[in-house]
C-alpha cells in the first residue's frame, strides 16, 4: 500500500499516519477483507515509532475502517465514509488556500466555478 | 590478451590442474592402497562401506565434474566471464568444488594408505568432514576473489519499458509497503518442523541417534522453507528493502543510488527454476509465489526480482524516487 506523509503538517504524527492509511484505503489499493502490513513494517517504512502507528490504527478501528483480529492482524473492514474523506480533503484545501492568502469564501467561489 | 580470454585461461588451467591431481595422486598411490578401499564412514567414525579402486577413482572425478559442468554451461549459455558478478559466482563454484573434491579424495586416501584391508582403514570423524567443508569455504572465497578483477560489462538485456515514475512532491514522504506469502510453502515448512519435533521426541524415547540426526535435518529444512515462504518489501527514501521470512529477518537493502529502473512483471516458478532464491548473481529472482514481481535493475545492468503484491505501485514509486534523485547526482 502507498502511504504519503506531509512533512510540513503541524498535526500530531498519529493523526497524519491515520490520514495516510485512510487515504490508501479510500483509494482502493487495499480492499475490504485484505490485510494490512504489520504495524512494525508500516512504522519502519514511514520512519516513525511503532506505537504511533498502533495508535493511528486503533483510531481507524474506532472509526470503523479497520478490524483487529487476534492472530490474523489488521484488515480493512469497509472503506471510510465518503463524506468524512471529503471533509478532511476540504480541510487540507482550506489550509493550502490560507498558505496562498485566500479566504474560505474565495475557495467556495472557485468550487462553484468548477462545478 | 583481453580479459575474458585471460579469465578463460585461468579457469581452464585451474580445471586441468585439479583434474590432474585427482587422476595422478590415486594412480601413484595405488600400490599402497587396499583393494577394495574403505569409501564410507559411519557415525562412529569407523569405515562401514567399501568400493573397488576404479569406482572410488571415478567417484572423485564425478564429484569434480559437477562444478566443471556448471561452469562450462554458464560460459557457453551466458558468456558469463564478461560480467564480474558471474565471474565471482563461477569462481565460487570452481574454487569450492575443487577444494571439496580434492579434500574428500585426500582424506579417503590418507585413511586407506598402507592398510592391509578396508576394515582396517583409519577412522574419519566429524573433524575430517569439518576440515573438508572449511577447505571448500576457503576455496569458494578464493574463487570469488579471483573473479573480482577485470572489466564489468553491463549485462546486455532486451530493453523493457519501465513503469512510469510517480510524480512526487518535495515536501511529502511517500512510502510503499507490501508483501507476498505462499500458504503451501508455509504449510510445508510447518509440517517439516512438526515432523522434526515428533521425530526428536520419538528418538528421545527409544534413544535412537539416527532419529535425532534426521530430526535435526528436518528442522533445518523446515526453517529454510519457512524463510522463503513470505517476504516483506518496502520502498522509501532509503531505496528498496526486502525482508525475508515470517520474522522479516534478515533484510536486504538496495540503496536508491545503486538503482537504475524498476518495473512490474509476471513471473512463474517454472520460468525461474523453482521457489526460493533463484538464478546467478546479476539475474536473481526471489520467488515466493507465481504472479506479480517487482523487478529492479541496478546501474551495472544486473536485475533482482521479488514476488510481491501490488508491484506496479512499488515500481512507479521507485522510478519516481530515482527520477527525483537524478538531477542532483
Amino acid at each position: 500500500m502507498l502511504l504519503t506523509l506531509d512533512l510540513n503538517d503541524p498535526r500530531p504524527l498519529h493523526e497524519q499516519v491515520a490520514g495516510a492509511v485512510r487515504r490508501a484505503v479510500a483509494s482502493g489499493t487495499v480492499l475490504p477483507g485484505q490485510r494490512l502490513p504489520s504495524a512494525r513494517e508500516l512504522a519502519d517504512a514511514l520512519g516513525v515509532n511503532a506505537n504511533t502507528v498502533l495508535r493511528a490504527l486503533r483510531d481507524l478501528r474506532d472509526e470503523g475502517v479497520l478490524e483487529f483480529r487476534r492472530g490474523r492482524g489488521v484488515s480493512v473492514l469497509r472503506p471510510p465514509d465518503g463524506r468524512e474523506v471529503l471533509r478532511r480533503m476540504a480541510r487540507e484545501l482550506l489550509d493550502e488556500a490560507e498558505r496562498y492568502g485566500h479566504r474560505p469564501e474565495e475557495v467556495i467561489e472557485i468550487i462553484k466555478e468548477l462545478s | 590478451m583481453s580479459h575474458p580470454s585471460r579469465s578463460l585461461l585461468v579457469a581452464g588451467a585451474w580445471t586441468a590442474t585439479v583434474t590432474g591431481i585427482l587422476v595422478a595422486v590415486p594412480l601413484l598411490l595405488r600400490d599402497r592402497l587396499p583393494e577394495p578401499l574403505a569409501a564410507h564412514w559411519g557415525p562412529s567414525g569407523r569405515p562401514d562401506r567399501s568400493l573397488p579402486f576404479w569406482a572410488s577413482f571415478s567417484l572423485s572425478l564425478a564429484v569434480w565434474a559437477l562444478p566443471v559442468a556448471i561452469a562450462v554451461c554458464a560460459h557457453l549459455r551466458w558468456n558469463a566471464l564478461r560480467h564480474r558478478a558471474h565471474r565471482r559466482t563461477l569462481g565460487i563454484v570452481l574454487g569450492a568444488g575443487a577444494a571439496f573434491a580434492v579434500g574428500t579424495q585426500a582424506i579417503t586416501l590418507a585413511a586407506n594408505l598402507d592398510r592391509p584391508g578396508w576394515h582396517e582403514a583409519g577412522p574419519l570423524g566429524w573433524r575430517a568432514f569439518l576440515l573438508v567443508f572449511a577447505a571448500a569455504a576457503a576455496g569458494g572465497a578464493l574463487g570469488r576473489a579471483a573473479g573480482g578483477p577485470g572489466p564489468d560489462e553491463p549485462l546486455v538485456r532486451e530493453p523493457v519499458v519501465p513503469q512510469a515514475g510517480m510524480r512526487l512532491r518535495p515536501d511529502r514522504r511517500t512510502v510503499w509497503v507490501s508483501s507476498a506469502s505462499n500458504g503451501w510453502v508455509t504449510g510445508t515448512g510447518v509440517a517439516c518442523l512438526v515432523a522434526a519435533v515428533a521425530l526428536a521426541v520419538a528418538g528421545g524415547i527409544v534413544a535412537a541417534g539416527v532419529a535425532l540426526v534426521a530430526a535435526g535435518v528436518l528442522a533445518v529444512a523446515g526453517l529454510v522453507v519457512l524463510w522463503v515462504s513470505t517476504a516483506g518489501v518496502r520502498v522509501g527514501d532509503g531505496g528498496l528493502v526486502i525482508a525475508f521470512g515470517p520474522f522479516r529477518r534478515p533484510r536486504r537493502t538496495l540503496p536508491l543510488a545503486t538503482l537504475q529502473s524498476a518495473r512490474a512483471e509476471e513471473r512463474r516458478p517454472s520460468e525461474v527454476g523453482g521457489w526460493g532464491i533463484r538464478g546467478l548473481a546479476g539475474s536473481v529472482t526471489i520467488m515466493i509465489r507465481a504472479g506479480e514481481c517487482l523487478v529492479v535493475r541496478d546501474l551495472s545492468g544486473g536485475e533482482l526480482a521479488v514476488s510481491v503484491d501490488d508491484a506496479a505501485h512499488g515500481a512507479a514509486l521507485l522510478n519516481g524516487l530515482i527520477a527525483r534523485r537524478a538531477p542532483v547526482s
